[in-house]
């Protein structure tokens, strides 16, 4: 019985970190976006795209290697065509990013549904993949007691995702290029002043967020084993990613804890029940909690943030000073 | 064999729309000199030198660098042919540190960002004789700090030629002095500098020749010591500066304005008017001199009502209006139109039309829901008419008309409301003779229909034959208030700078008021 | 030869409509070549779509009547963001206020029951819905005048707050939740009574015209007076274009924002009031996304309140005309739609650029 409750306590630990890592590579994307000071709407649709060849393509190989580039190249695709539009064509931010999510949700519908009717490829039915997918246990660690199973031993993925945000952190503030990103998304005008090359900046780092953003998608896809029906793989993810970004006040490293903490109430929200009824005593009240309240936290709580360093001084907020605005250098 | 040339431009024309803001230019520049590039506002001085530093690109033309024909497509190019400019709007990430602000733009900078590179920038700027704070972020940083930081920036990154656009707009008097200790300097390194001014001292002293501009078209260069104020002048506004403003007679009436003992704070929280006293008569004009920045904008907005007054009374027909909200001040009969560098940005809506600009004031007027469109076509049309405004008809937006017909408009539409105190603010900036003519007889004639004017101004040949009085402000301080009949430009000039403060020179009248301020007195006790 | 881009001063009515056209134009192309990959005839698809199937069909009344049902909804939604969109307020909250007010006027139609007549009860739906909507609106038009907070991402985390307060109520089975189909054992809406479902005017055969339509028509024109016509459009006019200068001219400018939020949001809320009082019934997917694509809408209309209407009904007619050609050509999913739509507006995003820009060639040599 009382190993029972452990376990109960290991696999919520565990939940938090696997299904939620899909939200740390959309938010880490989206910081690398936002950093070059546009304001990109369409992490949803992106994810989607991301997903849907990510899976096909990685099947059809029998590689999950495939499977990342395939969701990495179809992220940054539309990362392109976001950058061509609001880069080169001045269209703006908002509309180029909703229109965005419209087309990703539809070609994500369009290829799958065309393709369950074809034949659709099942993850079980490719070892390569599954075996990609299976956790790796981080030896010593993952045998602590409790946490060691929770926290460390996890697929591929969830390393990958981690290690990509730490890397986008050190880009950001410890190289000189990050430190060209972040002047072109603050003041764009001082940025090509001095020379940075303000277009090819925001092409590349819009691409590059974008297809991290895939990867996630991809991600989400593996989770549900490729089950293809009528909700999207991403089902919200995206704009739960947008929130996050301003939750951890565009920095990478803090997207991994902002990651933990709305993958908690996310958790909460599958496993509250089982919580509750393993320690009936101090979480017994876990099962009263009506779920959508665990759904609308997140976004409940980026509100109040939003609200709270508005209030406060602005100097210290990670928000890029130019985000959202296009740049066009002849402006008078 | 050195070129003779650092920089040549042969035949740059520029156009923005229907705009010609540079046409058939030829400018040059020897190593080791500085030239200063003279012109009015709007006469296209930045609009060239950001051809030179790869904001804008030229319609037509050659830029020679070292007497090579180069292209100048984006500031990487203009950084790799070795030029730098010093934007008159800081090119600065304000959270970024100093040293960051110039590493930004370094090239070959390797993949790490190290912390030696305080030490380097601060080191850097040490052999140029500049002491920074390498680590002080730049939302922390004095205005002449962050130009000092932007001359490091260009300089660091090897600039041969060194464009400064307005660099003493901003600065104090000291400040002024150790920048062209710097320019100095940087000529003796070899440096070529171009320094753009519309101020007429600063050319003499710095500059070693002088290249004119009027109106977008290039008018000639020279020496510097072949020259004076005085024909340097004639060459920038094109005719010999007998400007035959007729000033109308003016009748000594009651005072209808009266600030006193006023103390007005900036955006910034400094303080920008310090404890001011004048008075404006119904008819007389009275002019307010003084360097850009000196606390004009902050008065007016004050005047009218959009800046709280921190301490102090002003008193309109015997009423204090401080504390009035902008549009009971405005229906006292106070008009105020104040001209900004983009001119459109308050006064006027630009995308809207004539017609619905004349409105702006009065649409709360009306009777009923609904606007009264008719009576606005009515005054557009009079306006049109009466002020010569160039338009194709009162529907078009205001931003399609050029510089003066907009300034018509604006101050069309003051007239027309009935003023009995009109506040304007640079009211002929970007604009021809011609048209600065028309605004200046339509001052005149408010003035002789008892109308008080406060005229703040930048050409001091303009207030002396406009103005009836002329206030100096010298960093929200007055200086004095002079007879415009009786002073001349150098007492003008000296006030403006602060070398001169004639508020203590009558010791039995209140502070720098002119010789008929003893009628302000008496009503004063009057009222009490 | 070298070219460079300048800003445009103005772009003729004419050459802006033969742009976007031809987006419009290559769009369909591009979707006609993946249809033949497909191995499906567009010229049949198309004609289906545009038509949504009402040639040649003997029940073509009830697609007029479910096609208005969509269009109302999304051309009011339109108008209304396009009043906060003109004082560059950039409410993307939509959604959120279109939930919230489908709630309020839900709420009217279970409380009030049959002891009211029909017009009394669906009068107070609609204003139960502008308040509820309106007040939202409000909360962040303050915030954003006192703190400066950001009022796009703002808005959008609260469409998502609204959403599962929705879904709570849809899912949430208690005594109190009246919502819900007592009869039914798993939660679903239940049905308002008939008395709280708008009326439609009989137009001769068996269409009828949902009295909706004409109040959106009526609001259209109003909305479009209002902007045009009245002092407090003027007001929003001004402010819109420069703010400095509104409040140079005495405009109380932070009271004219709100109050313009409110509104907007108000006309959101009755929109949202209409789609429930003809559905008849609450749903999760009760906005139909009208948030997202009245951005979109009113963004295309340029803010203009009669262009709005026509672009609604495009897009309405795309949306419709695809579930109905879906059903036909079973080879061609229903999101082709959504795809469709997607390349029309990036292509049209695109056009836009050469309404506002143009590119010079630059010419070499000087005199």
């Amino acid at each position: 019985m009382e190993l029972d409750k452990l376990g109960v306590v290991t696999s919520f630990v565990h939940n938090i970190v696997v299904y939620n890592i899909p939200l740390l590579y959309g938010t880490v994307g989206e910081i690398v976006v936002e950093k070059s000071g546009s304001l990109n709407l369409g992490v949803e649709g992106i994810m989607a795209v991301g997903a849907i060849f990510g899976y096909i393509c990685g099947c059809y190989a029998n590689s999950l290697g495939v499977g990342i580039a395939v969701a990495f190249l179809a992220g940054a695709l539309c990362g392109l065509l976001f950058a061509a539009l609001t880069v080169s064509l001045q269209a703006n931010q908002n509309i180029t990013g909703l229109t965005l999510t419209t087309f990703g949700l539809g070609v994500y519908f369009f290829v799958g549904n065309g393709l369950k009717a074809k034949g659709w490829p099942v993850m079980g039915d490719y070892a390569n993949i599954k075996a990609g997918f299976s956790d790796l246990p981080i030896p010593v660690l993952s045998d602590i007691p409790l946490i060691g199973q929770g926290l460390f031993s996890h697929n591929l993925l969830v390393y990958l995702g981690i290690f990509i945000a730490f890397v986008m952190w050190w880009y950001l503030n410890r190289t000189t290029p990050g430190l060209k990103l972040r002047a072109v998304g603050e003041n764009p005008g001082a940025a090509d002043s001095v020379g940075i090359n303000v277009k090819r900046m925001k092409y590349l780092h819009i691409c590059l967020g974008c297809g991290i953003m895939g990867i996630g998608g991809y991600y989400m896809g593996l989770n549900m084993s490729g089950s293809f029906n009528s909700s999207c793989w991403i089902n919200g993810y995206g704009w739960i990613a947008v929130a996050l970004v301003i939750f951890a006040n565009w920095n990478p490293a803090f997207a991994i804890i902002g990651t933990f903490v709305f993958g908690f109430f996310n958790t909460l929200r599958v496993s509250g029940s089982s919580l509750a009824a393993a320690f009936p005593g101090v979480l017994g009240w876990l099962a009263a909690v009506p779920t959508q309240l665990y759904q609308a936290l997140p976004f409940l709580i980026t509100a109040i943030v939003l609200v709270a360093s508005s209030v406060r001084n602005k100097q210290g907020s990670g928000l890029p000073a130019s985000l959202g605005l296009n740049y066009f250098r002849e402006e008078r | 064999m050195a070129q003779e040339y650092a920089i040549e431009l042969k035949g740059i024309t520029k156009t923005f729309g229907s705009v010609v803001a540079n046409n058939n230019i030829d400018l040059n520049v020897r190593p080791g000199e500085i030239l200063a590039l003279l012109g009015e506002n709007g006469s296209g001085k930045t609009t060239l030198m950001n051809m030179l530093s790869g904001i804008y690109k030229p319609d037509r033309g050659q830029i020679f660098v070292d007497g090579k024909e180069v292209t100048i497509d984006s500031p990487e190019d203009s950084k790799r042919l070795g030029i730098g400019m010093v934007h008159q709007h800081f090119k600065l990430v304000d959270v970024f540190s100093a040293a960051d602000n110039i590493w930004m733009g370094r090239e070959k900078s390797g993949m790490l960002l190290k912390k030696e590179r305080y030490a380097e920038i601060e080191e850097m700027a040490k052999k140029f004789g500049f002491d920074i704070d390498p680590k002080k972020k730049v939302y922390n940083m004095a205005v002449s700090e962050k130009q000092t930081l932007e001359i490091i920036k260009v300089l660091y990154y090897g600039a041969k030629v060194i464009i400064l656009d307005e660099p003493t707009a901003v600065l104090t008097v000291q400040e002024i002095n150790k920048l062209f200790q710097i320019l100095r300097r940087m000529k003796e390194e070899g440096h070529s500098i171009i320094i753009i001014t519309h101020k007429l001292n600063e050319v003499m002293e710095i500059s070693d020749r002088v290249a004119i501009l009027r109106k977008g078209e290039y008018i000639t260069t020279v020496n510097t010591s072949q020259t004076n104020e005085q024909a340097l002048t004639e060459w920038m506004v094109g005719h010999k500066v007998d400007l035959n403003i007729q000033r109308a007679p003016m009748y000594k009436t009651r005072p209808l304005l009266e600030v006193r003992d006023v103390t007005i704070r900036s955006d910034e929280g400094a303080v920008a008017i310090d404890n001011v006293s004048f008075y404006i008569r119904g008819g007389e004009i009275l002019g307010v001199a003084g360097i850009a920045g000196c606390g004009q904008k902050e008065l007016c907005e004050a005047i009218a009502g959009l800046r709280p007054i921190e301490k102090g009374e002003m008193i309109h027909k015997g009423e204090n209006i401080v504390g009035l909200p902008p549009r009971a001040i405005l229906e006292k009969g106070i008009s105020m139109s104040f001209i900004p560098e983009d001119r459109l940005g308050m006064g006027l809506a630009p995308s809207m039309s004539i017609t619905d600009n004349m409105i702006l004031k009065k649409y709360a007027n009306s009777r009923g829901p609904f606007v009264d469109r008719k009576t606005g076509r009515k005054d557009a049309e009079q306006v049109i008419r009466d002020l010569g405004v160039v338009t194709p008809s009162t529907e078009t937006p205001v931003r399609r008309l050029s510089g003066g017909n907009v300034q018509k408009v604006l101050l069309g539409r003051e007239i027309k409301a009935g003023p009995n105190v009109i506040i304007t603010a640079y009211p002929v900036r970007g604009l021809d003779i011609n048209s600065s003519y028309a605004i200046y007889n339509i001052l005149n004639d408010q003035k002789q229909d008892g109308v008080g004017i406060l005229f703040v101004g930048e050409d001091l040949d303009v207030m002396i034959d406009l103005c009836d009085k002329i206030l100096v402000l010298c960093h929200g301080k007055v200086m004095g208030v002079v007879h415009a009949h009786k002073t001349t430009k150098e007492e003008l000039g000296l006030m403006m700078t602060g070398a001169l403060d004639l508020t203590h020179k009558y010791e039995d009248k209140p502070a720098g008021f002119a010789r008929d301020s003893r009628f302000c007195t008496e009503n004063r006790k009057e009222e009490a | 030869m070298k070219f460079h881009i300048v800003k445009r001063d103005n772009c003729p009515l004419w050459k802006k409509c033969c742009l976007y056209l031809a987006a419009v134009v290559i769009a369909l192309l591009l979707g006609g070549a993946l249809l033949i990959a497909l191995g499906v005839d567009p010229v049949a698809y198309y004609t289906r779509m545009f038509t949504m199937g009402t040639i040649g069909n003997k029940i073509a009344y009830k697609v007029w009547i479910n096609y208005l049902k969509e269009l109302v909804p999304l051309a009011l939604v339109s108008v209304a963001l396009s009043l906060a969109f003109r004082m560059r307020f950039w409410n993307i909250g939509g959604e959120g206020q279109f939930i919230l007010g489908a709630i309020a006027a839900a709420f009217v139609a279970f409380k009030t029951g049959a002891g009211l007549p029909n017009a009394l009860t669906l009068i107070l739906m609609c204003l139960a819905a502008m308040l509820t909507a309106g007040i939202y609106g409000l909360f962040v038009a303050a915030l954003k005048v006192k703190f400066g907070t950001n009022e796009t991402l703002m808005t959008l985390m609260l469409n998502y707050v609204a959403l599962y307060v929705l879904m709570f109520l849809g899912e949430t089975k208690a005594d109190w939740n009246f919502f819900l189909d007592a009869g039914s054992a798993r939660p679903v809406f239940a049905s308002f009574t008939e008395l709280a479902s708008f009326p439609g005017i009989p137009m001769g055969g068996k269409f009828s015209l949902n009295i909706c339509v004409i109040l959106t028509l009526v609001i259209g024109i109003l909305v479009f007076v209002y902007l045009k016509y009245t002092k407090q459009g003027y007001e929003i006019a001004v402010v819109g274009d420069s703010a400095g200068t509104a409040r140079y001219a005495g405009m109380k400018v932070n009271r004219i924002v709100l109050r313009t939020v409110f509104l907007s949001a108000a006309l959101i809320g009755l929109a949202a009031a209409f789609k429930v009082g003809t559905a008849g019934i609450l749903s999760t997917s009760i906005t139909d996304d009208v948030g997202w694509t009245g951005i979109i809408v009113a963004w295309l209309s340029q803010l203009n309140t009669g262009v709005i209407f026509v672009v609604s009904a495009l897009i309405c007619v795309l949306h419709y005309g695809s579930t109905v050609a879906a059903a036909t050509f079973s080879q061609v999913d229903s999101s082709f739609a959504n795809m469709l739509q997607g390349v029309i507006l990036f292509l049209v995003l695109a056009a836009d650029f050469y309404t506002r820009f143009k590119i010079v060639p630059v010419k070499k040599g000087g005199k």
